[in-house]
């Protein structure tokens, strides 16, 4: 599972990711902390329109994940979603997106989204590769899809802050 | 604090205007200054983006000379998509603490010259840019809302397409409206998709247009008996919750609490209807429902003009229009016509009035309550 860098309030013990300087809830500066990049789907959206620089259809879901941070992150189909769906994400150069993507997703999500064709082509690489190691390390097959939902993972997805 | 009244309200058409920027907020500053037969002794000026869409700077300034009132103390305030309701916060404010005694507030955009996907980046500006880099635009922000609200069922994809429809209808009895003909439940469902589950039809235009109200410490017939500002984290994604606004809610409780009532009394309301499912949410952020029960009322044709609450007599953003920072004032330009019996054609009866503006994915949103005081 990928593990990403967060921040945590010292006061409230809000998360947020990516990390930022100051907590929205408070003027207090925050501190660093991973968290695991496994949670559910708040809601999401296909965009058929795309803004300049991305090309349709884009697909945004909005994820939760450890300690109450939220990510925006880019899926595939965003129809198969459900509200609630226990989804693992990932991140190549700031980018979290879904880590159920096959390959050619990899690749495609990469290059629908804005930026100079070198950084789209290295982003789709590594995440190809990430992906590439995580069959390999299952003994060619794809990690477990989780259908698992919210209610019965609440509890869970509070505690794995991995380091504070 | 000292009261505020509404001495002029003028607005020009919506839509794809030919005029200048500086002309279309002539056009309505003059009329409302005609009305009152007065000179205003401090300018509020807004504009969202006028160094984007029209390349002009020191806005407030070039408007006061444009205006033939450049002694006139001017200022220019902006709070994105809501800048109108903020002109007005602080044209009521001026007259309230007392530093001035007549303020016209003004404001406008002018768009319609700039290409769509160029308006739409300009306009996405108001998005934070952790979010803006996934490519999440107003629509795709308003979507996320959409999507978790028709799961919590609170809205139903027809519930959406009704407020569309309502508001169409509406609007093709005004003649300020950008959009003055009628569309069917059918249209609006099958509209292309622009961002699942939100149509295009269920998507306000890009406008152009212009208002103004003048505010004065004079009583008049009509009263700004109340205002309140509310905001929330510009991150969508820092909310703790995806389908009520909480700058809506504090807003609508400051408003009445100034005003000295309560919802019950708002008998016609003008609400930031920029995408169709936001028309029944705010309803019930503000208090005019319960919880739940704005969808309901809605499918009992209670906001239509013959209703007990009707919802957008103008036609709504949907309709009338959305010309940025000019949509705030011509909400309570609306307001002032149904209270004094102008409003042709889509009349309403009416003593108390509501506006509610969204700045940004409601980020700095406004309640603004006009009474009649007989």
């Amino acid at each position: 599972m990928e593990i990403l860098a967060a921040s945590r309030c010292p006061d409230c013990g809000w998360v947020v990711a990516p990390p930022v300087r100051i907590c929205p809830r408070h003027p207090v500066e925050m501190l660093p902390v991973e968290i695991s990049g496994y949670g559910y789907v708040l809601s999401y959206t296909t965009l058929m329109v795309a803004p300049e620089g991305f090309k349709p259809p884009l697909h945004i879901a909005v994820v939760e994940l450890p300690g109450g941070a939220r990510i925006f992150c880019h899926g595939k189909e965003t129809r198969a979603l459900k509200i609630g769906k226990r989804v693992a994400v990932e991140q190549v150069d700031g980018i979290f997106y879904l880590a159920s993507l096959d390959i050619a997703d990899r690749v495609s999500m990469f290059w629908k989204r804005r930026g100079a064709a070198p950084a789209r082509t290295t982003g789709a690489l590594k995440s190809a590769v990430k992906r590439f190691f995580t069959v390999y390390k299952n003994g060619g097959t794809t990690p477990p899809t989780e259908n698992d939902t919210a209610e019965n993972q609440e509890e869970k997805d509070r505690r794995p802050i991995v380091k504070p | 604090m000292k009261n505020v009244w509404i001495a002029a309200a003028a607005m020009t058409r919506f839509g794809r205007r030919t005029e200048t920027l500086e002309n279309l907020i002539a056009e309505a500053a003059l009329e409302a200054l005609h009305e009152a037969n007065c000179q205003p002794d401090a300018l509020v000026v807004t504009a969202m983006a006028p160094e984007e869409f029209v390349g002009e700077g020191n806005f407030a300034s070039y408007i006061g000379t444009y205006l033939g009132l450049s002694r006139t103390p001017a200022i220019r305030v902006e709070t994105a998509t809501s800048s109108g309701a903020a002109a007005l916060y602080t044209g009521f404010a001026l007259i309230a603490s007392g530093f001035h005694s007549r303020v016209l507030v003004v404001g406008g955009e002018k768009m319609t010259h700039v290409s769509t996907p160029r308006v739409s980046e300009i306009i996405s500006r108001v998005i934070d840019p952790h979010e803006r880099s996934y490519g999440a635009t107003m629509p795709a922000l308003a979507a996320i809302v959409a999507r978790a609200a028709l799961a919590k069922g609170l809205i139903t994809e027809t519930d959406m397409a009704r407020v569309a429809v309502k508001n169409h209808a509406n609007g093709a009895r005004n003649p300020y409206a950008h959009f003055q003909q009628p569309v069917s439940l059918e249209e609006v469902m099958s509209s292309r998709m622009v961002a699942d589950p939100l149509r295009l039809q269920h998507c306000c235009p890009i406008s152009d247009g212009a208002a103004a109200v003048l505010l004065t410490s004079k009583p008049m017939e009509l009263m700004l008996a109340g205002m309140g500002q509310g905001s929330d984290y510009m991150a969508v994604r820092y909310r703790s919750s995806l389908t009520g606004f909480r700058a809506t809610q504090d807003a609508a409780r400051t408003a009445f609490r100034m005003a000295g009532f309560g919802p019950e009394r708002v008998q016609v309301a003008e609400i930031h209807d920029a995408f169709a499912p936001f028309e029944i949410l705010a309803l019930e952020d503000i208090g005019l429902f319960p919880p739940g029960k704005a969808a309901k009322a809605a499918q009992n044709g209670e906001l239509t003009l013959e209703g007990r609450l009707p919802v957008n007599p103008s036609g709504g953003l949907k309709a009338r229009g959305h010309a940025l920072a000019a949509t705030g004032i011509a909400q309570v330009v609306e307001l002032v016509w149904q209270l004094t019996g102008r409003a042709v054609g889509r009349q309403v009866k009416a003593t108390v009035g509501l506006a509610h503006s969204i700045g940004g994915l409601a980020t700095n949103n406004w309640v603004t309550l006009v009474e009649k005081v007989v």
